[in-house]
């Protein structure tokens, strides 16, 4: 019983590889939110931008708003960059190799307006006891 | 509950009449005051995205730990494990967490809606218990039963049993009323009449809120203060041991109108579109007449919660 309890783990792990394989490309960018409140219309940002890769390579790092790339790093298997940016709407930070479309990993920054465009329901206080 | 007042109905029946006209200052409202549902990044060069309309529905839910204390004696506290957020807006009628609305007028400065809505006091009454009490003469040492005296209101039964203690039952009223909501760049204020219009306490409250809120990158705190006036039928009603509940352990009291109090804080911290963490700590300030009252052991009802909250 326990042998063949075993095997069915062991072979439930090995299948794991092909489903859960790390990409070769990570990004990392904090923070991914910007939280406005109901007058505001952009907050500033100043973005924390990590990647790894597993292989190699010449990969640049982009901004949806930006025509060209924000920086590229040549034969590199990491990369660290800084960026201040004003941020009114949802974007994405992405990599790519220099001169090309494809996008090896991507970042989106979504945008959390708190409160509510109806005014409404952004004026209607919930009772003294509720706790949302 | 009893729902016998029609005038609930015949306010609600007004307030669809003036739809039109509501709906006519509204659009002017709306034209002269309408903020840009998406305000294009001015360095994005790609065509501006345009947020998608509020759906009607709004769902959330709160989970995790927190309590209302009960002021009435013999009770228990209230918990605080799930906290729904339900709400749907059409519009001019809303639903928003059993609170039945229409929007009279929806200006850029005010909205001015009528609610019908349950009497929030009556929650209290839930949760209490009933004690029995044995009454002794202790004289000389010596203990003895108390012996009954002729006419005593209540039970009429001898001392010598134990003599129940019970929190009088209380209905919900449905209550309609007129609220004014307030908004700007001072922060948010909301005033409330309301009138109890299912015949259970004939009574009505006035009450006045202001809250603030500040954003701190992931951060939202709001802190808010607010005063209520009841009206002593409303106050009697629910706090006040009436004649025909005074027992020999509780006596006979009548409240008389009055004005209570609260301060609150609520703090978020957004750990991604939908969830955050949420906080929350408020201080309820009976009024002094309703402190006074027998079947009232604590003058204040302190509530906090702290957990995890969805937005859906």
């Amino acid at each position: 019983m326990r042998t063949r309890l075993t095997l069915l783990i062991a072979s439930c792990f090995t299948a794991l590889p092909t489903v859960a394989a790390d990409p070769p490309v990570r990004l990392n960018v904090k923070p991914l939110l910007c939280v406005l409140d109901k007058n505001a219309s952009s907050c500033v940002v100043s973005f924390d931008i990590r990647w790894q890769s597993t292989v190699s390579g010449e990969y640049c790092l982009n901004d949806e708003a930006q025509a060209a790339p924000l920086r590229c790093w040549p034969s590199a298997l990491s990369g660290e960059h800084r960026q201040e940016r004003l941020v009114t709407q949802e974007f994405i930070f992405w990599l790519s190799p220099p001169a090309g479309t494809t996008r090896v990993a991507e970042a989106k920054i979504e945008v959390l307006r708190v409160g509510s465009t109806d005014r409404r329901r952004e004026r209607r206080s919930r009772h003294v006891w509720d706790v949302l | 509950m009893k729902i016998t007042n029609l005038r609930y109905l015949a306010v609600l029946a007004a307030a669809w009449a003036m739809s039109p006209l509501a709906n006519a200052q509204s659009t002017q409202a709306d034209d002269a005051t309408s903020v840009p549902a998406a305000l294009p990044a001015t360095e994005v060069p790609n065509a501006p995205r345009v947020i998608p309309g509020e759906k009607s529905w709004r769902l959330g839910i709160g989970l995790g730990y927190g309590q209302r204390t009960n002021p009435l004696i013999q009770s228990e506290d209230i918990p605080v494990v799930v906290d729904l957020d339900i709400a749907w807006f059409g519009e001019r009628w809303f639903f928003d967490n059993f609170d039945l609305g229409f929007t009279l007028m929806d200006h850029s400065r005010f909205t001015a809606n009528v609610v019908a809505r349950l009497n929030s006091d009556r929650a209290f009454f839930g949760k209490t218990n009933t004690r029995y009490v044995n009454f002794s003469l202790t004289a000389g040492g010596a203990q003895e039963p108390l012996p009954a005296s002729p006419g005593t209101p209540g039970t009429g039964a001898s001392f010598d049993q134990p003599v129940e203690l019970k929190i009088p039952d209380r209905d919900y009223a449905v209550e309609l009323g007129l609220e004014m909501l307030l908004d700007g760049e001072w922060g948010e204020a909301t005033l409330r009449a309301f009138h109890d219009v299912s015949g259970t306490h004939e009574g009505y409250e006035i009450s006045a809120d202001y809250s603030y809120r500040w954003i701190r990158g992931r951060f939202s705190i709001a802190p808010s203060v607010g005063v209520a006036y009841k009206s002593a039928a409303l106050s009697d009603y629910y706090w006040g041991v009436h004649a025909d509940e005074v027992l020999p352990t509780l006596q006979g009291y009548e409240v008389d109108a009055g004005v209570g109090w609260q301060a609150g804080l609520r703090a978020s911290y957004y750990v991604t579109k939908s969830m955050r963490i949420a906080l929350s700590a408020n201080y309820e300030r009976l009024q002094h007449s309703i402190t006074q009252s027998p079947i009232v052991a604590e003058p204040d009802v302190i509530g906090y919660f702290a957990g995890l909250a969805w937005q859906f």
